[in-house]
């Protein structure tokens, strides 16, 4: 515990610092009493007063010596030193406060970025879930999977492997009926003590107690938005899928769910069939490892699949046990492309922060060469070269620190912005981004790399002067046109290239996903999603929820103004089914294994939705359970399969599980399924009505006009037939939002960024000009006096400009051409990153900046005056 | 650094000074005067280490001051004993021992 005593040690010295002088006093009353206290006891001895009092003192000896003794094991020298250094530089800082604020104004923009970035990727990837000890908790993946049935998890919890088992999940939707309107909560089925086991904290109330069937916990957004934050919420009833259930509790607002990634369920029920699936999450007993853990579970699945084996799969086959947050959980959750797309944000926004440690470092440089006299006199007056070197590292210290401390502020803004975005994701993502210990260190972390980066050229450029030299010249020199600050400045621009040719690109993306076809029509068509309740339509009530079908698209049909309308099982590009497997035709008896996307939908879809039938013809209203099975395929997969034949008339036998041969009726055009930028894939639909199909009731909608006229009409229709139902209607044009949105995050990301390090870069370089400018106004003045003509002066600024906007932009270029392939991961395929007009264009808005950044600095020079410029002589 | 009492061994000091504030807080006068009575007079800490020392101990966190009144009606510093100097003491002596009876081992046998 010697660690302890030391923090122990460092706190009574930090405290001691900031009472140095009251310890001052007190020491000296200390010993004053000691003198006296002696000078008393000689005096109860027989020595006369003042004599007692002089021997007293003689034989404690130096007061001082004594005092000065005392205080000496409390000091920290390097702290004090540290403190006296900071407090010069602040005292430096406000003699220029044009350098401090734009120093400090670069820092804050470079580290902001990356506090934004850092944060949103740490509360996003790796979300720290409102739990007790969440590092004891762990997440079960049966057999690899994110899911498994209620009856395993009462197995587990019998086993009293752990100490706790929570069930939980997220993919489920219920119907609230209030008053007379029907609304859809995202909802998580819970299993019994699921938040006791997972101690999770609560806004108020309490959560699901064991054997509770009936009542519900709310999220803090739900309550806020859904019941106006009613503080007397606690033991209403609500109507959840037609049961009634009691609020029992509501979690605080900055809940972060067990399930991580932002999701974050509106309302949480309990788990009531034994057949709903569950993710698992337990609680280690304390000494238990991981690898402890994940023994203990596969024994007991090996156990389960012995007892109730599954036909299909092992339980044990694949079981793994990660933690709930880490790379572990991320690996098994996230696509890889996801996470790799937020390295790649870190890295262009550690590139930013490079652009303005630059920034910074050439103004230190700038002000170490107006400096090098006040340096040089307190060299030769005796201060130390390290001393030197710190005092300036305190300097850039102080910079980084505010710096940061703003780029902090810069994050708290964004981040809350960012999280009152309503993301169009067709899953309950509530990010709760808020600064936390991460955030303080990595933000610690930038500061000190960033001091170091900014201070360290400077401080050891000041120590290469030769002091005399320095003294005689004084601040009078003139700089050579190729310095560090000069190549400092290239190297920003280069970097800005690459920031900048990445931008152009992902917004190049963005504008190829916007402009890309889906391949059907968005324009004249809107989507109804009706949900019903399960339990209504349950069994043989099955037929109903056909009858209601039937009815619902009768009645949309005759609306005015609608075309036609149609059900689907599947909205394109919001939500996709792939299958896999073998096919054969009544044309070769060799199977094809192929891929594609399925969906099963009604009459009418192709023409509703605006997919051309090229060849036979569309579902009928005959094409229904008992009938003969029939199949429409998209172009690729006839040509997958009958290559140039005409498919039509043929069948297809497609081995699953079991066998199913389907006549194809009719072939649709090509057509996007789940993303924009998808290569083409293959299709086939099955007609709706030959399925028993879930309460998820997606009408597809064609218009005569605008969509959006409708939507109030197409939303009454549907509620009348089953006010019961929670009905969400829109234009198809706002259903590409899922699709786009990957595109749009990362244009509006990586286009901020470019625009932050092209403005730092340009910021660099006017500086940079400025101060040449500055340091030149004799050589100009000399110039101007011997007949040099405006236009020469301008010039000869421009040279300089150009020689370094040059320099960058050649070395920019040939690095975003190499360090720029790996973003293909991220783009449409087809989308280049090697876009020689999109470097062009690069370079003109480069070419833009600098000239605005060279414009000031030119015009100061021709305003120089040669008799005033040379009086210094 | 300031010198030690000739008369005390090194390192003693720290100990002696724990010790007499064992059974109550003194203030640093009273430290002295007590060793000096305790040791028959032989031991005379110098005030120029006294102090010096005590500020040591209070670094370390052996000891705790706090203001109060002295016998003679004035305000003085008092040093008290925390758990941390307790342990410190107990160690010291017991390491004071075990060498105090090895030198005397060798003296007697060698």
């Amino acid at each position: 515990m010697s660690n302890m005593k030391f923090i122990r040690e460092f706190y009574l010295r930090l405290w001691w610092l900031f009472s140095r002088s009251r310890f001052r006093s007190e020491l000296a009353d200390e010993i004053e009493f000691h003198v006296e206290s002696r000078a008393e006891e000689l005096e109860q001895g027989g020595v006369a007063r003042l004599e007692a009092l002089a021997r007293a003192r003689r034989e404690f000896g130096s007061k001082l010596k004594a005092a000065e003794d005392s205080s000496g094991p409390w000091q920290m020298r390097w702290l004090e030193n540290l403190f006296s250094d900071l407090r010069y530089a602040a005292r430096a800082f406000r003699r220029s406060p044009g350098f401090a604020v734009t120093a400090i104004f670069c820092l804050a923009l470079g580290i902001g970025a990356n506090a934004v970035i850092f944060n949103i990727t740490t509360n996003f990837l790796f979300s720290q879930p409102s739990c007790r000890d969440a590092s004891s908790l762990i997440a079960i993946w049966e057999g690899g999977n994110s899911a498994l049935p209620v009856t395993d998890y009462k197995f587990l919890l019998d086993s009293h492997i752990f100490d706790g088992v929570a069930g939980l999940n997220v993919e489920r939707e219920v119907n609230w009926r209030d008053g007379d309107r029907t609304s859809r909560f995202y909802a998580g089925l819970v299993t019994d003590d699921f938040f006791t086991a997972l101690g999770i904290p609560f806004r108020m109330g309490r959560g699901i107690a064991p054997g509770e069937k009936n009542t519900a916990v709310l999220s803090y957004n739900a309550w806020h938005s859904k019941f106006a934050a009613d503080p007397a919420i606690l033991g209403r009833a609500l109507m959840l899928e037609g049961r009634l259930y009691i609020v029992t509790g509501v979690l605080p607002a900055n809940h972060r769910s067990i399930f991580g990634f932002g999701v974050s369920p509106d309302v949480y029920i309990p788990v009531t069939h034994d057949d709903d699936y569950v993710q698992l999450y337990a609680r280690m007993p304390k000494g238990m490892t991981l690898p402890m853990a994940t023994a203990r579970v596969q024994s007991l699945f090996a156990q389960l699949d012995r007892i109730h084996p599954y036909e299909a799969w092992k339980r044990n086959s694949g079981t793994r046990v990660t933690h709930v947050t880490g790379f572990d959980l991320l690996n098994q959750m996230m696509p890889s492309v996801v996470t790799a797309f937020f390295a790649m944000l870190m890295i262009v926004a550690g590139l930013v922060l490079l652009i303005a440690c630059a920034n910074v470092g050439s103004l230190l440089l700038a002000r170490a060469s107006t400096r090098s006299h006040e340096l040089a006199i307190r060299l030769s007056l005796g201060a130390s070269r390290g001393r030197i070197v710190r005092h300036l590292l305190a300097e850039s210290l102080l910079l980084a620190v505010i710096g940061s401390m703003a780029g902090l502020l810069i994050d708290a803004v964004c981040v809350n912005l960012i999280g009152k975005l309503d993301l169009p994701v067709p899953v309950p993502v509530h990010l709760v981004i808020s600064p936390d210990w991460r955030l303080w260190w990595y933000s610690l972390a930038l500061a000190l790399t960033s001091a170091l980066l900014c201070g360290l050229l400077p401080a050891l450029k000041s120590l290469r002067k030769d002091v005399s030299d320095t003294m005689k010249q004084g601040e009078r020199q003139t700089p050579r046109a190729w310095n560090i600050r000069s190549l400092l400045v290239a190297a920003q621009l280069a970097v800005s290239i690459i920031l900048l040719a990445t931008a152009l690109l992902f917004v190049h993306n963005l504008l190829r996903v916007t402009s890309m076809d889906p391949g059907f029509d968005i324009h004249h068509t809107s989507w109804a999603y009706m949900r019903l309740v399960p339990d209504r339509y349950a069994g043989t009530n099955q037929t109903n929820q056909m009858a209601l079908v039937h009815e619902a698209l009768e009645q949309l049909r005759a609306l005015p103004g609608v075309e036609s309308a149609a059900i689907t099982r599947r909205v394109p590009l919001n939500d996709n089914c792939v299958t896999g497997a073998p096919v054969t035709t009544d044309l070769s008896p060799t199977a094809i294994h192929v891929q594609y996307e399925c969906n099963n939908v009604g009459p009418e879809y192709f023409h509703t939705i605006g997919i051309p039938i090229l060849l036979g013809r569309e579902f009928a209203a005959t094409d229904r359970k008992g009938s003969q099975q029939v199949a429409i395929v998209n172009e690729s997969f006839a040509h997958a399969l009958f290559e140039k034949s005409n498919p039509v008339g043929h069948v297809i036998t497609i081995k699953l599980q079991e066998q199913t041969s389907m006549l194809i009726v009719g072939v649709a055009k090509d057509s996007k399924y789940f993303t924009l930028g998808e290569k083409q894939r293959l299709a086939v639909y099955q007609p709706y009505f030959a399925f028993n199909e879930p309460v998820n009731l997606h009408f597809l909608i064609r218009t005569a006009g605008s969509p959006t006229s409708l939507t109030k009409e197409v939303a009454a229709v549907l509620g009348r037939l089953d006010p019961t139902a929670a009905i969400e209607t829109k234009p198809m044009n706002q259903a590409l939002a899922l699709a786009l949105l990957p595109s749009r995050i990362g244009a509006v990301m990586l286009g901020a960024m470019g625009i932050l390090g092209l403005a730092l870069a340009a910021i660099g370089l006017y500086g940079l000009l400025l101060y040449s400018v500055s340091r030149r106004t004799r050589e100009i003045g000399l110039r101007v006096a011997l007949g040099a003509t405006p236009p020469a002066v301008l010039r000869l600024i421009c040279r300089h400009s150009l020689a370094l906007v040059g320099l960058g932009t050649l070395v920019g270029l040939a690095l975003a051409a190499f360090a720029m392939q790996p973003l293909a991961l991220f783009l449409v395929p087809g989308l280049s990153t090697f876009d020689p007009s999109a470097f062009l264009s690069v370079v003109g808005v480069l070419a833009v900046v600098a000239l605005l950044a060279t414009l000031a600095p030119g015009f100061r020079a021709l305003r120089v005056d040669p008799i005033t410029a040379l009086r210094y002589e | 650094m300031p010198e030690e009492s000739p008369q005390l061994l090194p390192g003693t000091l720290y100990m002696l000074i724990l010790r007499t504030l064992a059974a109550a807080p003194l203030h640093g006068y009273a430290i002295a005067r007590r060793i000096k009575q305790c040791s028959a007079d032989v031991l005379d800490v110098e005030e120029g280490s006294l102090y010096p020392a005590l500020n040591r101990m209070l670094v370390k966190g052996w000891l705790r001051a706090e203001w109060g009144i002295s016998d003679t009606n004035r305000r003085a510093r008092f040093y008290r004993l925390t758990n941390e100097g307790r342990k410190q003491l107990a160690a010291e002596t017991s390491e004071f021992n075990k060498l105090v009876s090895a030198i005397q081992l060798v003296l007697k046998t060698a």
